[in-house]
């Protein structure tokens, strides 16, 4: 009986059930966002931090410089690892110097100079074991110096450093909110990991001496030439005279374009990687303040550049944070740097740091890994031999031997025979 | 509103279960082998989607088990796997029938669906359930055209960065989360066999 009751009810249950609960559906739809709080340190504290400590295990690669029989490898934004390269086949890593905010370097003699948030600070390093700060030249790079717009610094007026409060940390913590995406997102732009790493060449026969400069590689941001340093920040280059290596002076700086990118130094020429194009600088007539003699326009990309006597490799990558759309290698024929023209382009996957040693070309195919030309023909380049076991950053090829940045570690590569090239480490 | 009357509909299902196995008969002891076909509609806040399902698995008596693989399009494409089970009441022609559904959502973005300008953008698998009840109307010896209705959640968990382009240099990358948990009405008209 009670069945025949459900039976005769089923229909009007279903649709009583459906008119009840239909406009009840809600979608909860929440957003877990983390919120971040600075730790503050007063920039006298902050100062005396910068010193060398234990080695440290290497968690993200960032520039490297070699000198001597030294790797120094950047771990952005904390400090630089030193890695004692006597035997490329067993690299040990002996020590770190802390310098928080710290992106790029470059090194001359028993010298390093490197960028701590604002300041350029000046390092011996005559010893690897026990790196000493000998000098900060206080908000020479504005557009990293946060902490001295919120204390009201007025650049080139002496201060308290007790006065000035430094961002040495973040604290986070998520909270949860309910959340209406509706139909549209905010429009965020990828980061650039690559646009941010970089660094430099140099000989791995000899110790570091006196007159010795290293060599920077094609994603640097600081360069040496001769008695000057010169460094580029988002939209300028600017000059130090380091005939006092440890007092470094300012000289000039000098307007390139938005989005600076890289700096190269060929004999007298620097050459300027921004997202639009290559911008030549000749620093022979007078060093302290570059003269643009030369530039190069292609699309918006990220672009390393490198040079010899009558080529210009200039690598474009996608990277969303230069807005870019193409993954090419360009070789732009300066043997006039004031009418540089295109001469050919190649496809790449995501191609990022690069180097040339004699008629050979290295390239950093991003995740592709790194890529070997014989490049005595830039008409036609041959490839030698292609790495794809890491993802590629930048890479410095001297000597026989190729040091190459990878997200996962620094791996060295043998090129001394061309028809036998191999990993040799991994660190 | 929702979170009062879903325990009421639970306890509708179960009492109605519970009262009427009483009523039932003695059905064969042995394992036969069944596929569910379901097409339907999930009706939520979003707006109403098509779904698709096939359940396949073995009865026993009045009690059916299976595992079900579909295509869910409300919000977003996912895929859903899920373990059913569900019971029939009555011998006529015409049964009652409740189910239940557990399972998980995997995604399968469209492209219109896929975001280009968030960093790192990942949808991850989530909880699928549906349970509700419905009519068993028997075609022929063994064919069945079912008619069903019930309640269906879906969940998925979003992660993306946004950037620190215009941050201070070392700021932590940001990384945010949506979750999305998605209540429907879910409507389906199947083919049993």
């Amino acid at each position: 009986m009670k069945w025949k009751i459900w039976q005769t009810n089923n229909i009007r249950f279903a649709f009583l059930f459906a008119f009840l609960f239909s406009g009840c559906m809600k979608d909860k739809i929440t957003k877990t966002y983390t919120i971040t709080t600075p730790i503050f340190e007063v920039l006298s504290k902050f100062r005396e931090s910068i010193k060398s400590q234990p080695a440290t295990d290497i968690s993200i690669t960032g520039k490297i410089s070699v000198i001597g029989k030294y790797i120094y490898l950047s771990e952005p934004y904390k400090g630089v690892h030193i890695i004692d390269n006597s035997n490329p086949a067993s690299p040990r890593n002996v020590s770190f110097i802390n310098i928080p905010g710290n992106e790029d370097m470059a090194i001359t003699g028993n010298t390093l100079y490197a960028d701590a948030y604002g300041d350029l600070v000046t390092l011996d390093i005559s010893n690897p074991l026990n790196v000493v700060a000998k000098n900060f030249a206080p908000n020479v790079f504005p557009d990293h110096a946060v902490y001295y717009y919120t204390a009201g610094y007025v650049p080139g007026t002496t201060f308290n450093p007790d006065s000035v409060n430094v961002i040495v940390g973040y604290s986070s913590r998520d909270t949860t909110v309910d959340y209406d995406p509706g139909n549209g997102y905010p429009v965020y732009y990828a980061n650039c990991p690559n646009c941010s790493l970089a660094p430099s060449p140099a000989a791995l026969t000899a110790n570091a001496s006196q007159n010795k400069t290293a060599t920077n590689g094609s994603t640097a941001r600081f360069s040496i030439i001769n008695q000057f340093l010169y460094t580029v920040g988002y939209s300028n280059l600017t000059t130090f005279d380091i005939s006092n290596s440890f007092t470094p002076a300012f000289t000039s700086t000098v307007q390139v374009d938005w989005h600076v990118e890289t700096i190269y130094p060929m004999k007298n020429k620097l050459f300027v990687g921004t997202n639009n194009g290559v911008y030549m600088y000749d620093v022979q007539s007078v060093p302290a303040k570059p003269a643009l003699v030369g530039q190069f326009t292609h699309i918006r990309a990220c672009d390393p550049v490198i040079a010899d006597d009558n080529y210009a490799y200039v690598t474009l990558n996608d990277s969303s944070a230069c807005l870019g759309v193409l993954d090419q290698l360009q070789i732009v024929n300066i043997k006039d740097i004031s009418n540089s023209f295109w001469v050919k382009s190649y496809q790449f996957t995501h191609p990022v740091g690069l180097s040339k040693d004699g008629d050979n070309l290295f390239i950093c195919d991003g995740r592709a890994g790194l890529k070997i030309y014989d490049a005595s023909d830039i008409n036609n380049l041959k490839l030698l031999k292609e790495f794809s076991d890491a993802t590629d950053y930048d890479v410095i090829a001297e000597n026989g031997i190729a040091i190459v940045v990878a997200a996962s570690g620094l791996y060295e590569y043998d090129y001394s025979q061309l028809g036998n090239i191999h990993l040799i480490s991994k660190l | 509103m929702f979170k009062m009357k879903c325990p009421i509909f639970i306890c509708i299902i179960l009492c109605t279960a519970a009262e009427l196995s009483a009523q039932q008969k003695t059905l064969p002891d042995r394992w036969q082998f069944h596929s569910v076909n379901n097409v339907g509609l999930l009706e939520g806040q979003t707006g109403s989607s098509f779904q698709l399902q096939t359940i396949n698995g073995a009865q026993y008596r009045s009690w059916f088990a299976g595992i079900g693989l579909g295509l869910d399009f409300y919000r977003y494409r996912t895929i859903p796997l899920f373990l059913d089970i569900r019971q029939e009441f009555g011998r006529s022609t015409k049964k009652l029938i409740v189910y239940a559904d557990i399972g998980i959502n995997f995604c399968w973005l469209t492209d219109n669906e896929k975001t280009t300008y968030l960093a790192n953008d990942k949808f991850n698998k989530g909880l699928y359930a549906d349970f509700g009840l419905g009519y068993k109307i028997g075609l022929g010896k063994t064919n069945n055209l079912l008619l069903t209705i019930g309640y269906s959640l879906k969940k998925l968990k979003e992660t993306y960065e946004t950037p620190e382009y215009y941050y201070p240099p070392n700021y932590p990358p940001d990384k945010e989360q949506i979750n999305y948990h998605l209540n429907r009405l879910s409507i389906k008209i199947g083919w049993e066999f």
